[in-house]
């Protein structure tokens, strides 16, 4: 009989060794990470490129405070999922009612569609520097981002978007390449010089419109579902949330890092990424261009996932139809169907000649400014409410943190909308 | 006694007036009580709000009530504000754009309206709208819609769910499933029954289970994730489970358990009944993916000098304790394995054959040990139903059933939906 014992003894190690921390961090670890990189899509890059570029190291005080905003947020997302099983559709439809979901649907498609054209305007434009032409890079690209979707299941789509999400430490390596002072880094973001001109605080305002949007908080909360993250698991799902907006974070700080090291000084104006990663040739060499333009790339074929999900997610629980990463078309239609429209809508007007991306990207940013605040007064009630999440409710010191950066939240995104309209 | 025409729908009659006795306003109705009843679950209540004030209106003193006039039995002074008990059911809290399952569809789908009529004298609610009629008629523009959509030659069903085919899945309704519904529910399909309970969230689920009755429970508990499983057993009593677990074939209890950690496993097993835990135990003894961890040891065994007519009485008794009846395993006194014969070949043999006139033999095994890759290709090579698992004495300890290994025939592509982490 004792052939038979070692064999078990080995099987039961394996247990233990399953049950340990590590590996319960990592197959929690996903949702939380994804959202957060998806935050740094196409526009992010664009802006944070842009920031750099304008005002060196002056701004990098604004992001070591929006890791905290968006560590609040994304975890009240997760925690909703966590713990109620439900999307964010599902908990609006089930709270509110249809009217108030049509509403908030309809500005969410628009504000999605908007965005997504903005991702395969980045992958455009990013494959542009490499010398491929819009009409190989997007209908493939397009292609791409549906097969992985509708062909794989929640477990391979992830690991696909994790891998994914590695790739943006290019831009860590091209900050640190650029060699920047870190003292008077440390000492912009310490004791930072804050103007009060029109364009300083537009630039602030857009990096909080960029970093905190709509579609990151629905697919956060969906993902956490589809993946059927348990309760008892949530502390590692914080740990998930935490690391994803460090992460997030800690990208775009090497992105302003590099532009502010290398196009600042230099007094070179740029208006887009993919200027931007042009603009680092002469002065850093191609081996940097070529980073920054791997790095949109990367960023922008994320986001061309997260947003066309984020969508689907949102309407099929809004209204009632079967979701998941895992269905095949004849288990959810809708759910694929609309994923599948998204994409070719995105993909379809990037392919127009002449197609009006200013005035697109503009229409993103109005409706996600007006979507917002909605959004996270709607995140706030949800959350507070014991019927729905039992003893997971905020404590009164995260209610506190919570109104508070969710009220400057506000402040700001409104602001944004009054200069944009205003600036007409 | 109340005056309705026909059917009526709960959008209908959200936030319209309510005038007492003398046709002055009392407020705005704002929700319906509904309680126990069969077939349909019957409305009690009906609850007016006026500014800060709820009134509750029992049904009987309810004079009119459909899409132009409700009105009150009684004058508005005579009414008292009071309070909703947090045991009420209402239906436009608790109901209305909740998820319910469609016992017909076997499936879970989002309630857009209710209908209310008339049943036995009494105001019920009989079905469930799901459709984009009833999401239509919400938003206020169900003629208009219809009529657009005829343009686009688009005919707008009505999608209404009779209630009898309708299971709740909050918690707090769970009294309001229908007797009938329960019944069919029992007969959904233990792997239908499976996905939706896989899909409700935790809470809904442990309701969902604990409603159901031991014999479904079984079925249904084989069918879910292991994850799930062992989720559902924590929640459960541990009588309860280990009555659930009694009821399972002991292969598929055996898997239940081995998922389970250690000590709970063993928990439950003191508490399950002699006989049915030792075999369970028996089976654990062995690797989840070898034969002996997929086998069952409940099986039909005979010995060689048993007619056929007396092996066909004896396949009656036993026939509802065994996995299957299609192969007979012809045995020795100790318990080795000699032939097999085929439920055919039984049944087309003369009642005073032997079974040993009529048996193949040589049979082939598979040793305890073997690996599922290998009981698979075995079992597709020779094409069998079940194939016989013995130990390193030859002696017969049980069979595998060919559904045991199907996942593993099938295809990556199908293997993709199960949801594991």
């Amino acid at each position: 009989m004792s052939g038979d014992e070692q064999p078990v003894k080995f099987v039961e190690w394996i247990k233990k060794i399953k049950d340990r921390r590590i590996f319960l961090i990592l197959a929690v670890i996903g949702p939380g990470v994804i959202a957060g990189n998806a935050g740094n899509d196409a526009g992010g890059i664009a802006t944070y490129s842009i920031v750099g570029a304008r005002e060196g190291y002056g701004l990098l005080w604004v992001l070591v405070l929006l890791t905290g905003a968006l560590a609040v947020v994304q975890e009240m997302s997760s925690r909703m999922g966590v713990v109620t099983g439900k999307g964010f559709g599902d908990l609006v439809r089930e709270q509110f009612g249809v009217k108030v979901t049509l509403g908030i649907m309809l500005l969410f498609i628009v504000a999605n569609l908007t965005v997504t054209i903005a991702e395969f305007a980045g992958i455009a434009a990013s494959m542009e520097l490499f010398g491929v032409h819009k009409n190989i890079s997007v209908p493939l690209s397009a292609f791409l981002v549906w097969l992985v979707v509708v062909k794989g299941n929640f477990k391979q789509v992830e690991r696909f978007l994790l891998l994914i999400s590695m790739i943006y430490l290019t831009y860590v390596v091209s900050g640190v390449m650029s060699n920047p002072p870190w003292h008077e880094v440390a000492r912009q973001i310490a004791l930072p010089r804050i103007r009060m001109d029109r364009d300083y605080i537009l630039l602030v305002i857009t990096m909080v419109g960029t970093t905190i949007t709509p579609y990151m908080q629905f697919y956060l909360q969906s993902a956490v579902v589809d993946k059927g993250v348990r309760v008892e698991e949530y502390g590692y799902a914080k740990f998930d949330v935490y690391a994803g907006a460090f992460m997030t974070i800690f990208i775009a700080f090497f992105i302003v890092l590099a532009t502010g090291t290398i196009l600042h000084p230099a007094g070179v104006v740029v208006d887009s990424a993919e200027e931007a990663a042009q603009a680092l040739q002469p002065l850093a060499g191609q081996f940097a261009s070529h980073l920054f333009a791997v790095g949109l790339l990367n960023a922008s074929v994320l986001a061309a996932f997260v947003l066309p999900l984020a969508t689907a997610y949102g309407l099929s629980e809004a209204f009632g139809w079967e979701s998941g990463v895992n269905k095949s078309f004849r288990e959810a239609p809708q759910f694929l169907g609309f994923y599948t429209a998204f994409i070719m809508i995105g993909a379809g007007v990037i392919m127009i000649p002449n197609a009006p991306l200013i005035k697109i990207m503009f229409l993103s940013q109005t409706v996600n400014g007006i979507l917002l605040p909605f959004v996270l007064i709607i995140m706030l009630r949800l959350v507070n409410d014991p019927t729905i999440m039992g003893n997971y409710v905020n404590s009164k010191r995260m209610n506190i943190i919570a109104w508070i950066t969710i009220s400057i939240l506000i402040l700001l995104t409104v602001l944004l909308l009054v200069t944009s309209f205003a600036m007409d | 006694m109340p005056f309705f025409a026909g059917e009526i729908f709960i959008s209908e009659v959200y936030k319209k007036p309510v005038l007492d006795q003398t046709g002055e306003e009392i407020g705005k109705l704002k929700d319906i009580i509904v309680g126990l009843g069969e077939p349909f679950p019957a409305v009690t209540s009906v609850v007016i709000s006026s500014g800060q004030d709820t009134y509750l209106v029992s049904w009987d003193m309810i004079n009119l009530f459909n899409r132009r006039v409700i009105s009150v039995n009684a004058r508005m002074d005579a009414l008292k504000p009071s309070e909703i008990a947090s045991s009420d059911i209402l239906i436009f809290r608790d109901l209305l754009d909740k998820q319910i399952v469609d016992i017909n569809g076997a499936k879970l789908v989002r309630v857009n309206d209710l209908e209310l009529g008339e049943v036995k004298g009494k105001l019920c609610l009989v079905a469930a709208d799901i459709g984009l009629r009833g999401l239509l008629r919400r938003l206020g523009v169900e003629k208009r819609g219809e009529k657009f959509l005829a343009l686009l030659k688009y005919k707008l069903q009505h999608k209404l769910i009779s209630w009898t085919y309708v299971q709740t899945v909050e918690p707090k309704l769970t009294r309001l499933t229908l007797r009938v519904s329960r019944q069919k529910v029992s007969s959904l399909h233990p792997a239908d029954l499976a996905e939706i309970i896989s899909e409700v969230s935790q809470k809904e689920r442990t309701a969902m289970f604990g409603s159901l009755d031991v014999d479904t429970a079984a079925e249904a508990l084989h069918e879910l994730e292991p994850r799930v499983q062992a989720d559902i057993i924590d929640e459960m009593s541990k009588e309860r489970a280990s009555d659930i677990l009694e009821r399972m074939p002991p292969d598929e209890a055996a898997d239940v358990l081995g998922d389970l950690p250690e000590a709970k496993a063993q928990e439950l097993i003191n508490l399950m009944e002699k006989e049915e835990a030792e075999d369970v135990q028996e089976l654990m003894e062995h690797e989840d993916n070898t034969a002996g961890g997929l086998m069952t040891t409940e099986f039909l065994a005979f010995p060689p000098d048993m007619t056929v007519e007396e092996a066909i009485k004896e396949l009656r008794l036993e026939a509802p304790d065994v996995e299957t009846i299609y192969y007979l395993y012809i045995v020795d006194q100790d318990e080795h394995v000699n032939g097999v014969v085929s439920l055919k070949n039984l049944i087309l043999a003369m009642p005073q054959t032997l079974l040993g006139d009529i048996m193949l033999t040589p049979v082939k095994t598979l040793p305890l040990d073997a690996e599922q890759k290998d009981v698979a290709e075995f079992i597709s090579k020779y094409n069998l139903l079940a194939a016989p698992v013995v130990d390193e004495k030859a002696v017969l300890r049980g069979i595998v059933t060919v559904d045991d290994v199907l996942d593993f025939l099938l295809p990556t592509a199908s293997r993709k939906k199960r949801r594991k982490l």
